[in-house]
């Protein structure tokens, strides 16, 4: 075939399949005629009343929410002037991030304000501040105001987090506060002078104490409640996952009562059709060959890193490691892999060799045992192992790569963000691209870590948490480069190095604008610092005896450390701090708390550290993210693991062999996950749903609209923070 | 603005503070009469104390201005009590006092004046004392921890003001904190501060060197103590009797002002003594001490003063100066005490034995 043609017709099919998105109301009912519903109209489900009653009955409980709230604002609005003439009494006491410790963290700069409530429900200001170095308030206030008949019986005092950051028309970046933290104490209590509140242990961005990865708390014990979604990012999540859950529950529903009308092929109907089955249709065989599979490991969700091969230049390899000795199930495969390319005249990587170390059947479980494959086995053996190594290959990139390289990555910057930065503008550049990551970390823990990959991959939640913590053992900010193009179609890495340049002008734009601020709140900076190196994992493999280890073991251990090296960039000869005798992976920034402009290192320090949070948090995980249903929305073609089955063949048999497919359950959940993680993306840079990306960073992005145009990639498709 | 502590500008507000403060001094002068001083015949605080009769001589040449009372020269015989506070024994950490009178009269006298030991105290106003009394809750000698805890002031109050196992009562320095009315014979208003100090300058014993957040309500006989519970007071007996018992009483002056910001009526805010120094007003020394009935029996009044020396008028409870108003308005349990020891006869004195941090008297 033409090779115009094949790029005419997977052009088409990205156009068909891609998804957009509608600011307008639910988008799935036919009378709103919203893009996506032409899409998920190929399911039945989607046309069924009950779909569109819940749609409906969605739509009018969001705009009575939103009535009520403005009603709560016109009638109730919380006064920003303070109210009273003479200081003559204060309100005081200290804050401090709760813990197990016997001297608590200050919880520094933290805005407090003191109100009381007419007995007209008005609110009325009495004071506000911030906490200072040691967590201490201060609030002087006019005790007659605070005491007046007029007011309620109970005062409030609250603490006040930043909540969002907006930007004014001159494009300066400001806080939105939200309450934290609320008490309340009689207003008879108040006898002029001090009045103590005392310590006060807030569950504020807290780090976990079960685990060694750095992770968010989000439980809390007396109501407090950090960050919450935005209530945009909440309606559109509701609004899209309707249809597709109700797609799965139906599935679900069938295989329990009525196993026989259900299928493979009826559950991939019912979803929407997506960029491997379009094509099908149009190229019968394209995805399954060489091209096509060279092309997706370089631009599709996996964006494979390509090692130059050292004894061959001309070969390149993708290295993927499969169970690891983490702790796993017996039902399906997953050896490690090794794909050999070369390069064709387009530049696209074809594969010419497969090799794999570990299982491929229930009959020899010899974890060690090597095969290798190459075209010349058959198409059916090497359709076969392709097939194994995409499904290698999507557990690596999803676990190794999405869920902890930009979720687990991003969410260690967002505690650190969120507990350190408040006076220092660095809170205006990180916190919209920081928002949220800990909130979906939450969820994918109990989706997917503990729900879905346990039941639909070899791995158990067990093993998974144990790789996860051994490969955030290789992201640091310090050595981080983005990839290197190696051939002209090679667009994944070119548009991340474009993507990069823009990000690495806004931040250096943005310490241009803000470095006065930055150096005056340097103590912020050294904390942030601080927490990251205190909380981050050790680096991987630092915390092992190599030696110790029996000689596969530890071969498949440098072999790890030495691809990952490669593919993460990360450079094992910067010198890192050890914490309780564990070397901690990422780098300090600064061991100063305050700084001139001639501490340049240090500032350059910060700069890295910033431009690789958000790098992360925006371009990295857009990626492989939006790319999950291109890749992942055809069971058959792709999935998270192929079953051992019971025949010595294994996993190496065609895809019309559903005994070693997905089961059912597992379909139709792959299918939603895919769905659900593709399709309810929102917070996207250029539309800016919740105003809070900054427009330098818009505007730098524009700049390069065009040459991302011409490698296919939209702009619009890229979102400014990790929440889905 | 006015002169004293200013009045709430809504005029009905001002009124209506005025009223609740006359209120709440007479109402709380009646509580303590009708359950504390009649019935028990205790003092609100200063049971536990000793007095002592003696001269006192106004300084020959006073460095303050010319006053009818305090003429130069002039002298009073006296009485002196001095007292622990709170709890009837020697040994606790506590406040200390002295109450002066310029007459040997258990009652009657031109001018009497009741100070105790440290610059500041644990409250400044008729609503910050009504909450110190509301929130006491009294085990075994451990007492304001919920006060302490919710207001600063009630803290440092508390590290000022009480001694821990002083060696005498006559090595301490007093302060009467409140200030009061001082018009000299020029006219002008001044307002005043007194103390009490030993006669020669000399090391205040029992102050509390490293003081410690949660132990300050803790007023407890330290443990292993060998002090008795009568030690000072048998200590100034002695002292009294060899002639060592003899002390200065000081005072500082403001002159008052019309924007004068409030918080210099503000007990708890010490006037500054570069700018305010202490003045010599008296020497004066204790010859006898009396006895256990005497010491009873004797009491001291802020409404013993000449008008010049008077108490500053208060506008509401929040005013600093509603801490004398309602001393002022408490006579009637000092009356009640009296009258009530005529009728049931002397309380015991306080044993000599080892029944400590208890509040009660003990057999
Ligand atoms: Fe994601």
């Amino acid at each position: 075939m033409e090779s115009t043609s094949v790029k005419q017709i997977i052009d088409e099919c990205k156009k068909k399949t891609r998804i957009q998105y509608t600011n307008k109301g639910g988008f799935f009912s036919p009378k709103l005629k919203s893009i996506n519903h032409l899409e998920v109209g190929y399911s039945k489900i989607i046309s069924n009343p009950l779909t569109i009653f819940l749609e409906r009955l969605y739509v009018v409980y969001k705009n009575l929410r939103n009535w009520f709230n403005s009603v709560k604002e016109r009638w109730f609005p919380r006064n920003p002037e303070i109210v009273g003439t003479v200081k003559d009494a204060y309100l005081t006491g200290v804050i401090s991030f709760k813990e197990k410790s016997d001297v608590r963290t200050p919880i520094v700069h933290m805005k407090v304000v003191f109100w009381a409530r007419t007995k007209l429900f008005q609110w009325r200001k009495l004071a506000e501040g911030y906490t200072d170095h040691e967590g201490v308030f201060n609030l002087p206030f006019d005790l007659r105001a605070a005491v007046k008949w007029a007011n309620r019986k109970n005062l409030i005092f609250e603490v006040e987090e930043i909540d969002s950051i907006y930007f004014d028309k001159n494009k300066v970046g400001h806080h939105n506060y939200s309450v934290f933290h609320k008490q309340t104490f009689p207003k008879s209590d108040l006898i002029g002078m001090g009045y103590n509140l005392r310590e006060i242990q807030l569950d504020y961005w807290n780090y976990r104490t079960d685990t060694i990865i750095p992770r968010t708390l989000l439980k809390f014990d007396n109501g407090d409640t950090i960050q919450s979604y935005t209530q945009g990012r909440k309606d559109a999540l509701i609004e899209q996952i309707i249809p597709i859950e109700l797609t799965k529950l139906k599935h679900l529903l069938l295989i329990k009562e009525d196993s026989d009308k259900i299928s493979h092929a009826s559950i991939q109907a019912d979803y929407p059709i997506n960029l491997t089955q379009c094509i099908e249709k149009e190229l019968p065989g394209y995805t399954r060959g060489d091209e096509w599979f060279g092309e997706r490991m370089m631009n599709g969700m996996n964006c494979g890193a390509f090692m130059q091969d050292p004894e061959n230049p001309d070969v390149y390899m993708i290295k993927y490691f499969g169970l690891c000795n983490y702790d796993h199930n017996h039902e399906f495969a997953l050896p490690d892999v090794t794909i050999y390319f070369n390069f064709n005249n387009k530049g696209i990587p074809i594969p010419f060799k497969i090799k794999t170390v570990g299982a491929l059947n229930a009959i020899n479980k010899d974890q060690w045992q090597q095969r290798e494959f190459t075209p010349a086995d058959g198409e059916m053996l090497w359709l076969a192992v392709k097939r194994l190594a995409r499904s290698v290959g999507n557990v690596c990139t999803e676990v190794d790569e999405h869920f902890v390289g930009t979720h687990l990555n991003v969410e260690q910057y967002a505690i650190a963000t969120f507990r350190n930065f408040k006076h220092s503008p660095l809170s205006i550049l990180l916190m919209p691209h920081m928002r949220e990551v800990s909130l979906i970390n939450e969820g994918a823990d109990k989706l997917i870590i503990k729900g879905f990959l346990p039941e639909g991959t070899a791995l158990n939640a067990k093993g998974l948490v144990k790789r996860a913590k051994d490969l955030l053992g290789m992201f640091d900010w310090k050595s981080w480069r983005p990839m290197k193009s190696i051939s002209e179609d090679h667009r994944y890495a070119q548009a991340e190095n474009i993507f990069f340049e823009v990000v690495e002008n806004y931040v250096n734009t943005f310490f241009e604008q803000n470095l006065k601020g930055i150096i005056s709140h340097w103590d912020e900076v050294y904390r942030f610092s601080q927490d990251l190196v205190n909380h981050s994992v050790p680096v991987f493999l630092s915390d092992v005896d190599l030696d110790a280890l029996p000689t596969n073991e530890r071969n498949q251990a440098l072999e790890r450390l030495a691809y990952y090296k490669f593919q993460y960039g990360f450079d094992e000869t910067v010198t890192r701090e050890k914490r309780n005798n564990q070397l901690k992976v990422v780098s300090p920034i600064t061991h100063k708390t305050s700084i001139s402009a001639e501490d340049t290192e240090d500032i350059n320090n910060l700069k890295r550290a910033c431009k690789y949070a958000i790098m992360q948090a925006t371009f990295m995980h857009t990626w492989i993210n939006e790319h999950q249903y291109d890749d992942l929305g055809e069971v058959l073609y792709s999935c998270g693991g192929l079953r051992f089955g019971d025949k010595e063949s294994g996993v190496l048999v065609p895809e019309s062999d559903l005994s070693i497919a997905p089961n059912l359950t597992v379909t139709t959940q792959q299918l939603w996950f895919a769905n659900f993680l593709s399709r309810t993306e929102y917070g996207f840079i250029t539309k800016n749903e919740d105003g809070d990306v900054n427009p330098i960073f818009t505007e730098l992005l524009e700049s390069k609209r065009a040459d991302f145009d011409k490698i296919g990639v939209s702009i619009d498709d890229i979102e400014s923070r990790t929440n889905i | 603005m006015s002169e004293f502590y200013p009045a709430h500008k809504n005029k009905l507000v001002a009124i209506f503070d005025k009223i609740i403060l006359w209120h709440t001094a007479k109402f709380f002068g009646f509580l303590i009469a009708a359950f504390l001083s009649f019935p028990k015949r205790n003092r609100m605080s200063h049971d536990n104390g000793i007095a002592g009769l003696g001269n006192l001589k106004i300084v020959d040449n006073p460095e303050f201005p010319e006053h009818d009372f305090f003429k130069a020269g002039r002298t009073f015989p006296i009485r002196v009590r001095h007292a622990t506070a709170t709890y009837l024994d020697d040994a606790v950490n506590g406040i200390r006092s002295i109450s002066l009178k310029f007459s040997q009269h258990h009652f009657k006298s031109p001018f009497d004046i009741e100070m105790n030991t440290g610059a500041t105290t644990l409250f400044w106003s008729a609503k910050s004392f009504l909450m110190f009394a509301k929130t006491r809750k009294e085990k075994y000698a451990v007492c304001y921890v919920d006060y302490i805890k919710k207001y600063p002031q009630g803290a440092t109050g508390a590290i000022g003001a009480m001694r821990r196992n002083p060696s005498s009562f006559t090595n301490l320095k007093y302060y009467g904190k409140t200030p009061f009315l001082f018009k000299g014979t020029d006219g002008i208003q001044r307002y005043a501060k007194y103390r009490v100090v030993p006669e020669k300058e000399q090391l205040e014993t029992g102050l509390q060197l490293n003081p410690c957040d949660y132990e300050l309500p803790n007023q407890r006989v330290a443990p292993h103590e060998k002090n008795g519970r009568n030690y000072l007071k048998y200590e100034w007996e002695d002292r009294v009797k060899k002639g060592h018992a003899k002390y200065k009483l000081q005072i500082q002056l403001v002159t008052a002002s019309h924007d004068e910001d409030p918080e210099i009526f503000n007990n708890m805010f010490p006037w500054d003594e570069r700018i305010y120094p202490w003045m010599d007003v008296a020497d004066f020394e204790i010859t006898e001490t009396l006895d256990w009935k005497e010491s009873t029996i004797s009491t001291f009044s802020v409404n013993n003063m000449p008008e010049s020396l008077g108490i500053i008028p208060a506008k509401s409870i929040y005013d600093y100066n509603s801490l004398n108003y309602m001393r002022a308005h408490s006579e009637i349990a000092r009356k009640a005490r009296l009258l009530s020891l005529k009728i049931f006869g002397m309380v015991p004195p306080i044993p000599n034995n080892d029944n400590r941090n208890n509040e009660e008297w003990g057999k």
